[in-house]
């Protein structure tokens, strides 16, 4: 669905995109994360054809972004960042506008306009001057504006961006289900949302791809993977130097708890399982074992991984 | 086509949907029955060898609110949308620059010869409730209100291409205003400079003042005519292209 191949953009002397490449396949759900100026909404604005790249080139559903702009636009339904809208329109107003100029009419326009209010839960304000509407609703407007012609791909720039709990879940079970039948590509810096929400992830940092894989993946493959906590009944020192001659661990540290026992946080090398190890050393050298728990990491620490500056 | 239709309707709208447009409309009538009224008084006191249209428009607060109209109208079209971020969800639908540089400029100028209407009504209520001969022609109505149109489209370009370089509403209007001021101002340098100047026959040739002057009196010239379509036409080009700049800039 989309080909993206060294694509850069820079602003005068800024660099903000620089020759990032991924694809997305027809009917995934990928979240585009990054930091705050790491060049996702500049890649968003150059896919929909708002803003040329400064170098290289991206296909959408085969077109060309540049020479080939306006077959682009009309396979995709954009939601910008902040959802700009006339706030002078009324809701159904407003959607019918935009979806007369993606070429709909009559009949499909109304029956469409009807599916859309009824997808994004605005039947009961479409007769509501947007001006009037809350984040929450205006956001739903843009949603529903980005999905009145059925596009093949969504692009949504920070669609849950400054709205509360109730209404993050909202939009992102919308989202969830809008994913099963259409190509999504969103920008968000939440992550527990794409951990729901996306089958892809791809992680952009200063302009640059830092990750692009299936979220559990890219769980999986981080160096703090494998951490393992222990509580055993012995010296701290006794059992890290024990615990360190195992088999892939890479570091133990100890923290003596107050009731006697001791707490070891072992490292080991990705994908390994050093647990059961760590049980057999316990029985033969007759330490009392009371935890023994390996720590999944989050999408959390991989991000901050990929993208912390010290 | 239709995109264009549904752009120019969605334009027209915010002007006749809301007080704006009314407001404008309101002004521009006001000012132009004063000049009228204020035209006939002198009419009373002093003999006139000149018609009645020909002194309404030859009066200096006719410029005055006439160069204000364009900036009104106009300076809202692209920098409010700028501004407020809506044109990048206008350029990402399946649009093309010059359907929204055209969508917007003719609803400007619907709107602003719609305000002409009045002066028409006002010549006709003349005739109509008077009994004395009319001191005009028909000619010179119409010479008049070709002439303001002619004028209007390009002072209407002039405030699209301002409002296209902005995102501020104010500096779209004043940048508008400083365009036509020194447009105007260009047609008036003989007045002071004489006729002796190498570029006389220019500054003649651009003054909207000689123009007025001359088609208010019922005399057709072409000239202007070829001026003020061909300017209209460069000034939407260049309009078009500072929008799609963005598009282009490296």
């Amino acid at each position: 669905m989309i080909e993206i191949a060294s694509l850069s953009k820079r602003y005068g002397r800024h660099l903000a995109v620089d020759e990032i490449s991924f694809e997305v396949a027809k009917g995934e759900v990928v979240g585009f994360l990054g930091p705050n100026g790491a060049g996702k909404s500049t890649t968003l604005k150059m896919l929909t054809g708002f803003l040329p790249p400064t170098a290289g080139a991206a296909r959408i559903g085969g077109y060309d972004i540049f020479r080939e702009s306006l077959e682009v636009r009309k396979h995709i339904g954009y939601m910008p960042e902040n959802v700009p809208l006339y706030t002078e329109m009324r809701v159904k107003e407003y959607l019918r506008f935009r979806g007369a100029l993606r070429g709909m009419k009559g009949s499909h326009l109304r029956t469409r306009l009807g599916e859309v209010m009824e997808t994004a839960g605005l039947t009961h304000v479409r007769r509501k001057m947007i001006k009037t509407l809350s984040k929450g609703y205006r956001q739903r407007v843009g949603l529903a504006d980005a999905l009145i012609h059925e596009p093949d791909l969504l692009i949504l720039d920070e669609p849950t961006n400054g709205l509360d709990p109730n209404q993050i879940r909202s939009i992102r079970s919308l989202i969830q289900r809008l994913g099963e039948k259409h190509t999504i590509l969103l920008s968000t810096h939440i992550l527990s949302e794409v951990e729901m929400t996306c089958n892809k992830v791809v992680i952009i940092d200063e302009g640059k791809v830092k990750a692009a894989d299936t979220p559990s993946n890219l769980v999986k493959n981080m160096r703090r993977a494998g951490r393992i906590s222990v509580e055993m009944k012995v010296a701290a020192d006794e059992g890290e130097t024990y615990l360190n001659a195992l088999e892939n661990v890479k570091k133990v540290t100890s923290e003596p708890l107050r009731d006697g026992w001791t707490r070891f946080a072992v490292f080991c090398e990705p994908r390994t399982d050093t647990r059961l190890k760590i049980s057999e050393l316990s029985h033969e050298k007759r330490w009392p074992l009371r935890s023994l728990a390996r720590k999944n990491a989050t999408l959390e620490e991989v991000f901050v991984e990929l993208t912390r500056k010290d | 086509m239709r995109v264009f239709r549904i752009l120019f309707m969605k334009e027209l709208k915010s002007y006749f949907f809301s007080p704006f447009g009314w407001l404008i409309m309101a002004f521009a009538a006001l000012m132009q029955g004063l000049s009228l009224s204020t035209t006939m008084k002198g009419f009373m006191d002093v003999a006139q060898s000149e018609s009645l249209v020909y002194v309404v428009f030859q009066a200096p607060t006719f410029w005055f609110y006439f160069l204000f109209l364009f900036p009104v109208l106009t300076m809202r079209l692209f920098s409010e949308e700028n501004r407020s971020g809506t044109l990048e969800g206008l350029l990402t639908a399946p649009v093309q620059t010059w359907q929204v540089v055209l969508s917007k400029y003719s609803a400007a100028y619907l709107t602003f010869a719609i305000l002409w209407i009045p002066v028409l009504f006002h010549f006709k209520l003349f005739t109509m409730i008077t009994n004395v001969p009319p001191p005009f022609t028909n000619g010179e109505i119409y010479g008049s209100l070709l002439i303001i149109l002619l004028m209007g489209a390009l002072f209407t370009a002039m405030g699209c291409l301002a409002s296209c370089l902005t995102s501020s509403q104010i500096i779209a209007g004043i940048v508008c205003i400083g365009f036509l001021f020194i447009h105007f101002l260009l047609g008036l340098v003989t007045l002071w400079w004489g006729d002796q100047i190498p570029a006389a026959p220019f500054f003649h040739f651009i003054s909207s003042r000689e123009h007025l002057d001359l088609f208010s009196r019922g005399l057709l010239d072409s000239r202007p005519i070829i001026y003020y379509l061909t300017m209209t036409g460069f000034v939407l080009i260049l309009t078009h292209h500072v929008l799609d700049f963005r598009r282009w800039k490296p």
